[in-house]
């Protein structure tokens, strides 16, 4: 009789399932999360719009007759003037990949399956840096060729990418960002705050260097250059001499800071409670 | 067959060891020690701020103990290969992005762990969003959050289950049905861990209790247990001899109370008791009856006394 052998109590459960928390796993996770909000669309759509179209806008309304404005430098200069102004939109949306968690606390969603952490901020790293590498590479180097069409008969005209330093210059602008939306994550998980990253972001990254440089003492001139939002300058310029640090350098310290940020990150990630 | 799937029933369950937990000089948990076993439904009852979202965060390792251990199944939760099969959580609602829609939180949890997109749709079809799953979060309500939380946390088809406070904002409809839910994934071999500061709730979806007040255990019985052992069964006399009656009672174990004049209620004997001492002693009586107190009572007087010596021990450090 089986019903003989049948008790009161069944025996625990056993997850029928056979699945397991993987780093591609987490991957998807974070990059089903990342497209599946509306903002992301949207800042991302304008870091690229600006960033062309200005470019594209200054490179048009040069007048031909300006001899001084010559050269591959200047004219990358032009046509990636944009890129200052859509780092910020990357930034931002860097800072919310991971404060928008905290602020909604989805971060505990997503700790709990995620227990040991560190995987997250990793994921969350390498999938938006990857997005940003992607859309930078294909933006800089679209507005390159569109602003170069612009420039035809000015002095700035008859670039090419084989020109000395100016493929890898080009290259450089898409390096910045791509460290700069890093920088952005970490910082997010540092803070843990959107309104706190992003003021932080904007004023002691940003400005705080530039308006520094109006103090007396002459030492904060020479540290300057090695703020975190000022070590990515030289690997943008086609004639890196004019960089105020070498471009060995320039790729040192952004390795250093990113360093430095990431580890603060991890300390505090695995140690804070959720 | 039979055999195999027995020995796991041994080790199904949450243990809390000793666990305390301070937030700055605010002690939430303090020295809890307990343990909840697969099978049935363990209700975790207390007060608000009682410690309970704590513990139960602390289990899924998103607060860590200042002293002592909570573990599932032998181990701590980061230490699972895959947490979201082990143990499945509710711990508020709405831990999503209001941004984000019902199916893409889901999704993105299930994809942690490979689970497929067959999967997420069972469990929105079980909790019932099919037809809002597309829609952003942010307009949810309090209902819609907590199935979505529910969802999430058997997304992993989990043998641990631990749901805070899971029939908040639901409908009649919902707390009914969430009350069937807990009993049938329980009767399944699974370990089910509900918490609630509602007596009424606990008492119709769980077999065992934890009972907690300012952080201390205050009970780990059954509810049959808690509401005979705890509940106090007293004698409510009320008599022109109130007083005289009292003096004749009064004796070690038995507690007299008399909430007005010509009322008595009387701990720690039984009504016959009390009849023979008013014969004895010639004393009338106009009313002689049992009141059994109801798991609410019990509950009450368990987290008033945990209150009260609360107050007591802050006075004497001053």
């Amino acid at each position: 009789m089986t019903a003989a052998v049948m008790t009161d109590r069944p025996a625990a459960y056993a997850p029928a399932g056979n699945y397991k928390l993987s780093a591609a796993g987490l991957l998807r996770s974070e990059w089903t999360k990342l497209w599946s909000l509306r903002s992301t669309w949207i800042v991302l759509l304008c870091a690229v719009v600006f960033a062309a179209g200005l470019g594209a806008l200054i490179s048009g309304t040069v007048p031909s007759d300006m001899e001084e404005l010559s050269g591959a430098g200047m004219a990358i200069d032009f046509s990636m003037s944009g890129v200052a102004l859509s780092s910020i939109f990357i930034a931002v949306l860097g800072i919310l990949v991971i404060t928008g968690e905290y602020s909604t606390g989805s971060i505990r969603s997503t700790i709990s399956a995620a227990p040991k952490r560190l995987g997250v901020l990793w994921a969350k790293a390498a999938v938006f840096g990857a997005v940003v590498a992607a859309l930078f590479a294909v933006m800089v180097f679209a507005t390159f060729f569109l602003s170069q069409a612009l420039l035809e008969g000015t002095g700035m005209g008859g670039v090419s990418l084989s020109d000395d330093g100016v493929l890898r210059a080009l290259l450089g602008y898409v390096a910045m960002i791509v460290y700069l939306a890093l920088l952005a994550i970490a910082l997010g998980a540092i803070l843990r705050n959107s309104a706190g990253s992003i003021g932080f972001y904007i004023g002691v990254i940003m400005i705080l260097p530039q308006l520094a440089t109006l103090l007396p003492w002459e030492w904060v001139s020479d540290v300057t250059p090695y703020a975190p939002g000022d070590v990515p300058m030289t690997t943008t310029l086609v004639d890196t001499a004019n960089g105020t640090l070498g471009l060995g350098e320039s790729w040192l310290w952004m390795g250093i800071w990113l360093v430095v940020f990431y580890g603060l990150a991890a300390v505090l990630l695995k140690r804070r409670d959720v | 067959m039979n055999g195999l799937r027995t020995r796991r029933s041994l080790v199904d369950m949450i243990e809390i060891e000793h666990l305390t937990k301070r937030y700055g000089k605010k002690t939430a948990v303090d020295d809890l020690t307990f343990t909840v076993k697969p099978g049935v439904v363990t209700g975790f009852l207390g007060p608000n701020g009682a410690g309970k979202s704590t513990t139960m965060r602390a289990i899924v390792g998103l607060d860590a103990p200042t002293q002592g251990l909570a573990r599932v199944n032998g181990k701590h939760y980061s230490e699972f290969r895959s947490p979201l099969t082990e143990v499945g959580a509710l711990l508020e609602a709405k831990s999503v992005h209001a941004g984000r829609s019902a199916y893409k939180h889901l999704l993105a949890l299930a994809r942690t762990h490979g689970i497929p997109k067959t999967r997420v749709q069972e469990v929105i079809d079980l909790v019932g969003l099919h037809e809002v799953a597309g829609k952003r979060v942010g307009g949810f309500s309090l209902g819609m959050g907590q199935r979505l939380g529910i969802a999430v946390a058997l997304l992993g088809d989990p043998a641990v289950l631990i749901l805070d406070e899971p029939v908040n904002g639901l409908d009649p409809d919902g707390v009914k049905w969430i009350r069937l839910l807990l009993k049938g994934l329980a009767a399944e071999g699974r370990t089910v861990f509900l918490s609630s500061h509602l007596m009424s709730e606990l008492a119709q979806t769980a077999e065992h209790l934890v009972v907690i007040g300012q952080g201390r255990l205050l009970a780990d019985t059954t509810v049959e247990d808690f509401i005979a052992g705890d509940g106090k069964s007293r004698v409510r006399v009320v008599s022109p001899d109130a007083a005289r009656l009292a003096e004749h009672l009064a004796g070690p174990g038995i507690s007299i109370a008399s909430p007005e004049k010509g009322v008595l209620e009387v701990s720690g004997t039984e009504a016959a008791v009390v009849g023979q001492a008013a014969a004895a002693h010639g004393l009338v009586l106009h009313e002689l009856r049992t009141e059994n107190g109801s798991l609410e009572d019990a509950f009450m007087q368990l987290t008033a006394d945990a209150v009260e010596y609360r107050q007591t021990t802050e006075g004497a450090n001053r």
